[in-house]
């Protein structure tokens, strides 16, 4: 069945997400969606261990992406896609983070960008040491969602000098321990994201804050990654169809002349265009959709996410440039414009998957290369 | 190195060309860069059914073909035994 099948169909029902504001926050949503029992229904079989099913994940972030601003979907689907998959092979505190989480009483940040080396995560300098049964952690992330309303963060670090990807792990670190410091990024954009900055100045916790085994971070990273671009791309499909059906009903009612806008052959065709751009992107993702869901392939999830940043930013320079200055309207399409901007930045820029396309390509059969 | 492994690695290898594999192969020298390392810690879990233990998650274990396939009789010597003590 089509990833977009279930979506399509529950589409046309009542969500109980109606009662909640427009301007909810992605911690409040969180804890709203968990009290609805609708996060577990994401996974396969109710198991974040299974990971997502897409077609689940697909209608979830497209019912929140309607009633919701950018800020709060992102705080929702970075845990949803990467955080909670995550947890499921810890033990211990991750176990139980992973169960507070479900029920929507926990937001989980994933600090996984460091303070100077950006995506290049290979060049972190977060540190984990380890004495005994007790771990030590130092460094700043940047930039992270959920940073200032998580209870708990996920933290990639290195217990290793060098590159090497066997050199990283992950700690779950309790938003209250000790020698962690929270603080908003300085935007206006991203409004419920909770967006900020995290440190971690000599905090200590016991070993089984480990999450997924020692060396396995940027293997699992790389794993859960995937799941989040394939979850940008849904989003991606979700936002572009739904700009554009605002875009199409703002030129069926504007007038111009004796009739509307929509009646200008000119406007209808450039409409059209995007309209194109935006069903490209969407046979690409589900295309690729079991590709990245089932078999953790990254080079799918890394077109997915390029296509996604392209779609976006395409159909919403075509669709803000139709609404005239309708499009400068608060949470309009100039707006979003700006948002959207970070579906070629968050979770990896489009130059670093861009490059995964180009190193993958004759794994993918796309014969010899230089 | 028997051929199934062989068979997982090789496309992991741009720059092997007609060579052939042998144990002294050095990854690195042939292509291997850290996003194929990963892709390829996939590749033996979901193509072989081995977890490599946290201890072989280390540069030495990816630095030759022999020294990753070492690594990997060594958990399949592992999942062997834990079979067997489960029946």
């Amino acid at each position: 069945m089509s990833v977009f099948a279930a979506r399509e169909a529950a589409a046309g029902t009542g969500s109980p997400l109606a009662t909640l504001p427009a301007d909810t926050s992605g911690a409040d949503l969180w804890h709203a969606l968990g009290a609805q029992n609708r996060l577990a229904g994401v996974y396969r079989g109710n198991d974040p261990r299974r990971g997502v099913d897409p077609a689940a994940l697909s209608t979830l972030l497209t019912d929140v992406d309607r009633r919701f601003g950018v800020g709060s979907t992102l705080a929702v689907t970075v845990p949803l896609a990467t955080c909670l998959p995550l947890l499921a092979h810890g033990t211990g505190p991750a176990t139980h983070t992973l169960a507070d989480s479900l029920d929507g009483h926990t937001v989980v940040a994933l600090a996984a960008t460091d303070e100077d080396s950006g995506c290049d995560l290979a060049a972190l300098d977060t540190r984990v040491t380890f004495d005994g049964d007790r771990v030590r952690l130092d460094g700043t992330k940047r930039w992270i969602t959920n940073a200032t309303t998580c209870g708990a963060a996920l933290v990639l670090a290195r217990h290793r000098p060098g590159p090497h990807f066997t050199n990283f792990t992950w700690v779950l670190v309790p938003a209250d321990a000790p020698g962690v410091r929270a603080e908003p990024a300085g935007t206006d954009l991203f409004d419920g994201s909770g967006t900020g900055h995290l440190a971690f100045d000599g905090v200590r916790l016991t070993r089984e804050h480990v999450v997924g085994g020692t060396g396995r971070g940027l293997s699992a990273f790389a794993a859960h990654i995937a799941t989040e671009r394939l979850a940008g791309a849904l989003w991606a499909v979700a936002l572009c169809e739904r700009v554009l059906r605002d875009t199409a009903r703002h030129l069926g009612r504007r007038r111009q002349g004796g009739g509307v806008l929509w009646d200008r052959e000119a406007i209808r065709q450039r409409w059209a265009g995007a309209l194109l751009r935006s069903r490209q992107h969407r046979a690409l993702t589900e295309s690729l959709t079991e590709a990245v869901a089932a078999r953790r392939d990254t080079a799918a999830a890394a077109l997915l996410k390029a296509s996604a940043a392209e779609t976006v930013e395409h159909v919403l320079d075509v669709c803000a440039h139709l609404q005239g200055a309708h499009g400068f309207r608060t949470g309009g399409p100039q707006q979003l414009r700006a948002q959207a901007a970070l579906f070629g930045i968050g979770g990896g820029t489009t130059e670093v998957v861009l490059d995964i396309m180009a190193e993958t390509a004759p794994l993918a059969g796309a014969g010899e290369l230089p | 190195m028997n051929q199934p492994f062989i068979d997982l690695l090789t496309p992991f290898l741009p720059n092997l060309g007609d060579r052939p594999l042998t144990e002294d192969s050095r990854l690195h020298d042939l292509g291997m860069n850290s996003m194929k390392a990963i892709d390829l810690l996939f590749a033996i879990e979901d193509g072989l059914g081995v977890s490599l233990p946290d201890e072989d998650l280390n540069d030495t274990t990816f630095a030759t073909a022999g020294s990753l396939w070492a690594a990997v009789q060594r958990a399949q010597d592992a999942a062997e035994g834990d079979r067997r003590a489960a029946a």
